[in-house]
Order: C-alpha cells, then structure tokens, then sequence
C-alpha cells in the first residue's frame, strides 16, 4: 500500500478530535431523547433531574469504559503483534480474552468478588496470563501464522467450555444465559462501579505496555539484534505480557469478549505510523477507543431494549477483515 | 405400530370415561400454582401428592397447611408412584413431565396463566369442577369480590400514583398481566402498561429514569452480584432514584401465582399509596 506515513502531530490532530467527537455523539443517543444542556446544567446546580441522570449516572460512564476498553484491546493487538511478531495476534484469536473471561466468569459467580474490589479484574488478569503462557508453550519463537491460529482454536475452545462448565455449576439460575455476555461482551447497563473497578489495572497495563514501545521496535530486527542494544528480552517480555493481561483482563472482567478490534485497528494505522511498532500504540489505542464507541451506537441504534451484544458488531466488521488478512498471506501459509 | 395406537387410544377413551364420572381420590400436583389451589379447595384425603415448591419459604403461600403430605420433584417415576387418578400443573411448569404423564394415559389437567382477576374467578370455577368442589370455588370467589370492594372502599380517598416494576435483567411489568390488574385494583397507574408494553419486557434503564414513576416495585434484596442480571439491580441510578421516591416490595408468594391470597398484595399495595 502507498500511504504517506504521517507526523505525529498530523496523526493525533486527527485522532484525537474524532474521539471527542465520537464521545459528543454518543451521549447523545440513547433511548431517551434529553437535552444535554439542561442535563450539564443541572449536574453543576446539584440537581438530580431525569436528564442528569441519565447523561451522568447512564450514558458517561458506559461511554468511558466503552473508550477505555477500546484503547485496551487496540493497545493489546498492536503490542502482540509487535511481541509474536505476527499479523493475526489478537487478544480474542490466540484465546487470551476467552481465558480473562474464564477468570471473571469463576471470580463473579462464585461470590470471591464481593470480598474485595479489585478481585474480579485480578480474576480476569490472571486467566489471561495462564491463556498467554499456554500460546508461549505452544507457539514459541515460532513465527508461524498457522501454528498461532491453530493455537489460538484450541485455547478458545477449552476457555469457552470451561466458561460453560463453570457457568452450569454456578448458583444464581441466570448464570447460563449470561455465557452470551461473556462471549461477545457488552457495555449496556455498566456503570461508574464497573469504571472504576477495571480503570486502575487497565492504566497499570497500559503503562507497562507503553514502556516497552522502544523494545517492540529493536525487536522488529530479531531477538539477538534487541538484547545486542542493550535490552533485557526475558524481562521487557514479561512487562509487555504483564501490561497486556492485567489491561485485557480488566476490560474482559467488566465487558466480557469483545472481539477483532485488537485486530483490526493495527492494520488500519500501520500505514500512517511508517510500521513503527513504537508509534502503532498510542495511535491504536485511540483508534480502538473510537471504533468500540462507534459500535456501541451502532448497538443502541439498533436495538434500544440492550439485547445486542458489542462483539456482533465487532465480528461482523472484523471477522470479513480477518479472512482478508488471511488470504493476503497466503503465500507465507502454504 | 397400528395395533399398539389402537389400544392406547382405547385405554384414554376408557380412563376418561372411568375418572370423569367420580370425584378424583389421588390428585398430584406437578408445581406451586396448582400446589396451592389444591391445598385450598380440595379435600385433604383428595391429595396424594404435591411438588416440592409447596414447601419453599419464598414461594409458597400455604406453607403451613402442606403438613404431612408427601412431596415429588415433578418427575415421572415419582408421580406414577401414586397412581393418579388425576394430575394438575400450571401450563408452563414442567410442561414436558405433564407431556410424558398424558402420553402414558394419565389424566392431566393444566392450568392456563391468569392475566386479570377475572381470569382467576374462572380458574377458581374449573379447579373446583376439577376436583369436584365447586361450592368452596364459588364460597372463595364471592369472598375475594368482597375484600376487593372493602379495599377499594377503605383507600378510595387516597391519590392513585404511578408504579413501575424493575427485575432482574432489567425486566418489566406491561399490560395484559396479573400484575397490571393488581396495580389496577390498588389504585396505582402501571407506567410500562402506559408506555405500550405488554407482557413481560425488557425495559432499557434510560426509559426507567425518564418515567419518572411515583413508586418503584424492585426487589432490593435481589441486587446482590453473584449474576449480571441481578448485578443490573445495584447500578448507582437506582440507588439514587429509590431515595427520591418510594418503592413497593411486594412479597413473592402473595403474587406469583393466581388464586385468592392476591387480595393480601392488592391490600398492601392500596396502604403504601
């Protein structure tokens, strides 16, 4: 492809004001029609009215994490498939979302989180830890699309019926209907709680995520070449896997398994960063807080009483996207 | 296979023709609605049977009166034990053992769901035709009429206000129910009925908020996490709309099924107006 790579400066005055334009846009659909002047108005007087309710209290929050989740995935997808050095490293492909699920799944309804706050995204955190260190085994230093994807089939497959299993044997008799919850996720109905339950492991990650960007780019030249300057592999390695389970397992914990944005979103901005892994992640972070945004209106659009699940939307635009990643490497499959 | 069809065509035609005739003397009942109108309008010796929600704190409104009566899962083999001369079930409660049980030549009887006080003045008649008690069906209906009036009468100054029910899932209480038409009679407007929700709907939270209801019906001991439907129950909006306004919660077993102990919610929902 023969796009011009573009100055940051560039990049982020275009990013950054469609995020906030996004935003705007999202607060304002919703079932309800509200005026938002009147709701801001009323918030700053300490009015609790229907309208400030609704903005504040409903749509703000949900919004927020739909962004913060967004950039999480988007993050996660560029910095794997900086690590993997693969294409098709995903959070959702290579199982790691199915296995923070898993861990959510077994810390919700097993009463463990209501003991203290921080245990369910912990619980989600540490099923995507065991997911990635199964891809490690597996994969390796092997570069292989196969090997990832046939990897990633196999993880996905053990979590989801883990997922199940656990969800049959839990308590509460709504337990089994919510498997479509955690397997396609959703931000309908989350509020501040869930905010701030997820947000510090998701900044946490995305701090470790964001040190290691001169790593990805020295490891782009092979592994001997990154510990030759100076870089401690093993160590940088295990941040960057740190950073992504503890943010993927936050977001996962609260909004279930959305899918393909972490995907996606590297290869829609690869181009303007002049395939510099270091400069994917923030771009792609932004980018994936706007795409998850706009699938949440879209969402809302579409269905008003919240059935709808995000990660419909997601794989309906990235699963296409996937086949065509696919079929551009054919070569290097066969 | 034609043969085998005959006679069990035969068999039906010839238990109908036996058991429609006397009062049934083994009657086993399959769920809690039909559980409970047993326990009300038949005899003690015409029950061989009930199901084990008879016997749960939450649901069942004849807790006491259960006593020694043996009790059954709802499964097959349990209730063929008893050699029924006659099963009762709610239309929705283990449907698929009432199938079986009509299949082997039982005689089931199922009761439809009720939608309106009216609807359960008839279900009151057919039980009692049912298990051969018409005059208690008639004495319990005429004293249901009653009390409605006495209620109607007691709280009649009183202002009719606004309701609307939040359950788990984010489930609501539309037109066309049970419920709707105890609201009715305890002088509240059902705002989900109003805003052109029938059955029983999903109703987003925004349009919850933006209702803006006198009352909300919500079951706050419901709002422990240990499911996502029941998490929905403790979002932060509602906490801050059930201190605005008052809400009404209305004990399970006087509600969830059809018979006369209705009168007891409609009662407690007309005091809290």
């Amino acid at each position: 492809m023969n796009i011009k790579a573009l100055k940051a400066s560039t990049l982020y005055g275009i990013l950054l004001p469609v995020l906030l334009l996004v935003l705007a846009l999202a607060l304002n659909v919703g079932p309800v029609d509200i005026d938002p002047g009147k709701a801001i108005q009323d918030w700053f007087n300490d009015r609790i009215t229907i309208e400030s309710l609704i903005l504040f209290d409903i749509r703000l929050p949900r919004s927020l994490l739909a962004m913060l989740i967004g950039a999480t995935l988007g993050l996660a997808g560029a910095s794997l498939q900086g690590l993997l050095r693969n294409p098709l490293a995903e959070p959702g492909i290579i199982g790691v979302s199915n296995g923070a699920a898993l861990g959510a799944v077994i810390v919700f309804y097993y009463g463990i989180a209501g003991i203290a706050w921080f245990l369910l995204p912990l619980g989600g955190l540490i099923g995507a830890l065991v997911a990635m260190i199964v891809i490690f085994l597996l994969v390796g230093r092997n570069r292989s699309i196969i090997t990832l994807i046939l990897a990633g089939i196999a993880i996905n497959a053990i979590g989801g019926a883990l997922i199940a299993l656990a969800l049959n044997f839990a308590e509460s008799p709504y337990a089994m209907q919510e498997i479509v919850f955690w397997l396609l996720g959703s931000v309908t109905n989350r509020s501040v709680n869930e905010l701030y339950i997820a947000m510090p492991f998701m900044l946490v990650g995305w701090g470790m995520i964001l040190y290691c960007g001169r790593f990805l780019n020295a490891l782009t030249l092979g592994e001997e070449t990154a510990t030759s300057m100076g870089f401690n592999v093993a160590r940088m390695r295990l941040v960057l896997i740190l950073g992504v389970t503890a943010s993927v397992g936050a977001a996962v914990s609260v909004a279930g398994n959305i899918g393909f944005i972490g995907l996606v979103v590297p290869h829609l901005i690869r181009p303007f960063v002049a395939y510099e892994p270091r400069r994917l992640l923030l771009s792609s972070a932004i980018t994936g807080a706007i795409l998850l945004l706009v699938a949440d209106i879209v969402v809302q659009v579409f269905s008003d009483n919240g059935e709808m699940k995000l990660g419909v939307i997601t794989a309906l635009v990235g699963a296409p996207f996937f086949l065509f990643l696919i079929l551009k490497s054919r070569n290097v499959l066969q | 296979m034609n043969f085998y069809r005959l006679c069990f065509t035969a068999f039906l035609l010839v238990s109908a023709s036996l058991f429609a005739a006397e009062k049934p003397q083994r009657i086993v009942s399959i769920g809690l609605c039909t559980d409970q109108l047993l326990l009300m309008l038949a005899e003690r010796e015409q029950i061989a049977s009930l199901s084990v929600w008879a016997k749960d704190e939450n649901m069942s409104y004849m807790i006491d009166a259960v006593g020694g009566i043996p009790l059954n899962n709802s499964s097959v083999e349990e209730v063929i034990r008893y050699h029924p001369d006659l099963v009762v079930a709610s239309q929705f409660a283990a449907w698929d053992t009432a199938k079986f049980l009509r299949q082997l030549g039982y005689q089931v009887k199922q009761i439809p769901p009720a939608r309106s006080i009216e609807d359960i003045y008839a279900l009151l008649r057919q039980f009692g035709e049912w298990t051969a008690n018409q005059k208690r069906a008639e004495t319990m209906i005429h004293t249901m009429q009653q009390e409605l009036v006495e209620i109607s009468e007691r709280y009649a100054e009183r202002p009719r206000k606004s309701v609307i029910v939040y359950s788990p899932n984010g489930f609501t209480i539309g037109a066309n129910t049970l419920e709707n038409d105890l609201f009715t009679h305890a002088g509240y407007i059902n705002l989900a009925a109003e805003m052109g929700i029938d059955g029983f709907k999903p109703i987003a939270l925004e349009s919850l908020v933006a209702a803006d209801p006198d009352v909300l019906q919500i079951d706050r001991t419901l709002s422990r996490a240990d499911s996502l439907a029941t998490a929905y129950m403790g979002h932060p909006v509602l906490d801050k709309m059930i201190e605005h306004r008052e809400y009404l919660d209305i004990p399970t077993r006087l509600r969830i099924c059809a018979g006369p102990m209705i009168t007891e919610a409609i009662e407690s929902m007309a005091r809290r107006r």
